[in-house]
């Protein structure tokens, strides 16, 4: 049953698949290839840092093709097919879900090897340590955030899609009403820091992504 | 008579346009049970609420002796079910689908499978997506049938087939239930098609119930008579009057349910006078019993 799920969430998300594993091969070389001529560990460092986003980005964009890809054809089916199966819901979801995990092996093995690669085939700095164990880690627990957020989404209905954005509009209205009375609360600020500064939901995105460090 | 469908009270209400109302089917098991409606009649909407696609807002389903849709995994597995719309993935091809399908059944029998690929001369390697639509219901068929099941749901399943395939379709379930005993539940707005091969007949119109018989009671119990000398008031009549209107010069004309020749007689011992009993086709007995449903609100 798994196989057979996993064969065909393979079957739409392989593009998007073939080319995380191209993106996560190639960032650290690029960012690697960018630091090398470095004057000084500390310009060495920025020039790494210059290529953080990109882990993070990377990883935002194949969570969310993955997602989009594993529900896309009961969408189309407007979710009849998988409704007359005869396998609990939840089981359902979860054989979907278990295979996009699956499918984000690949582009994580990729930035392990290149990762592996960069930092033992090249004299770092002195100073400086390679980090690709961590790095990689870090990209498949962001790919992962983010497959399962997207994937909550997107086999979510239209009424808590509604619902998600009415808070967020909410918060904002509530923000420019207590900016315009003169309040200093930043309701976006306490927000914002909730979700992406640890242990926020979304705070392995943010942060230094750093292949090689002090 | 044992039931393979049988709901009490149902009810189902998505919009102020369209309700389901107290809707109590009774499909006995090995019926091939023919569900009539005109379009928007809610003939889909009480299907998947049999199937458990949709929750129901009140009244209880039992399928197979199952309640519904707490039991819906056990349901499934021993019901298959045609869709009105094609609902397969079209990126997929032929043979992938089949392998889909029968990841999920365990009963799904491979060589009857093969077989009937072949019969519907559908490519194993083309795409779900490039098929026609006659192909695309061949496939549903095939994929509802190779699972084996004891239920076949199938709604409008040869709505907009050209009669060719119209009639493969309809061979392979034919066959099908003669070698299995398997119960039939099919929904159509095609009044001949199912007068051919069904066997109970349900009609459906704006939510509710109209009839439910065998289908020679529908085809042979529906009459049109005219009646001179008509009494205005009719009790303990042995039919059931649907409608009457005058006809000036003749007397009445009559729509009754339930018509025998001998009924004549009773006619007469209340003063009126048979002199045409006109018999309807099933399209006729349809179109009427809609008609004196929706006179009579």
């Amino acid at each position: 049953m798994f196989r057979m799920i996993l064969k065909t969430q393979w079957k739409w998300a392989r593009i998007a698949v073939l080319a995380g594993v191209v993106g996560a091969f190639a960032v650290p070389m690029f960012s690697f290839a960018s630091a090398r001529d470095a004057v000084s560990p500390r310009a060495f460092i920025d020039a790494m840092q210059g290529w953080g986003a990109a882990y993070g980005f990377l990883a935002g964009v194949l969570g969310l093709l993955v997602a989009m890809s594993a529900w896309s054809s009961d969408y189309r089916g407007r979710h009849v097919y998988a409704l007359s199966l005869p396998i609990e819901r939840w089981r359902y979801v979860l054989l979907r879900f278990g295979a996009g995990v699956v499918c984000l092996i690949p582009p994580v093995i990729a930035l392990g090897v290149s990762a592996v690669l960069v930092t033992s085939t090249h004299a770092l700095p002195d100073g400086l340590h390679g980090y690709p164990v961590a790095l990689t880690i870090r990209f498949a627990l962001a790919a992962l955030v983010a497959f399962a957020l997207f994937f909550a989404a997107s086999s979510a209905t239209s009424r808590a899609a509604a619902a998600v954005l009415g808070l967020i509009a909410v918060l904002v209205v509530a923000e420019i009403l207590t900016d315009s009375a003169g309040l200093d609360v930043g309701i976006l600020d306490h927000v914002g820091r909730f979700v992406f500064v640890s242990p926020g939901l979304l705070s392995v995105f943010t942060g230094r992504w750093m292949l090689i460090d002090v | 008579m044992t039931l393979a469908v049988e709901t009490q009270g149902l009810r189902y209400q998505p919009g102020k346009s369209f309700a389901l109302a107290d809707l109590s089917l009774h499909v006995p098991e090995g019926a091939i049970y023919g569900f009539l409606g005109p379009n928007g009649a809610g003939k889909t909407t009480t299907l998947r609420l049999l199937l458990g696609l949709l929750r129901p807002q009140g009244g209880t389903i039992r399928i197979l002796g199952r309640a519904m849709p707490g039991e819906y995994v056990d349901v499934l597995a021993r019901t298959g079910y045609v869709p009105e719309r094609p609902h397969l993935d079209p990126t997929l091809s032929v043979a992938e689908s089949m392998e889909l399908h029968a990841a999920f059944h365990r009963r799904w029998d491979a060589a009857w499978a093969t077989t009937l690929q072949q019969q519907f001369r559908l490519r194993g390697d083309a795409r779900v997506g490039a098929l026609s639509k006659g192909e695309t219901g061949k496939l549903m068929m095939l994929l509802a049938l190779a699972q084996q099941p004891e239920l076949l749901v199938l709604d409008e399943p040869t709505d907009g087939l050209d009669p060719v395939v119209r009639r493969d379709v309809l061979e392979a379930v034919l066959e099908y239930v003669s070698e299995r005993r398997a119960t039939v539940l099919i929904s159509s707005h095609l009044v001949h098609e199912l007068e051919r091969i069904c066997d109970w007949v349900g009609v459906l119109d704006r939510g509710r119930l109209v009839a439910e018989m065998p289908m020679e009671d529908f085809k042979n119990g529906i009459k049109r008579l005219l009646v001179r000398d008509a009494p205005s008031a009719l009790d303990g009549a042995p039919f059931t009057l649907l409608t009457r209107k005058d006809v000036p010069g003749v007397g009445e004309q009559w729509l009754v349910r339930g018509w025998a020749p001998g009924m004549r007689e009773f006619l007469e011992g209340v003063g009126a006078t048979v002199t045409d009993v006109v018999d309807l086709d099933l399209e006729d007995g349809f179109v009427e019993m809609l008609r004196s449903f929706r006179d009579n609100g």
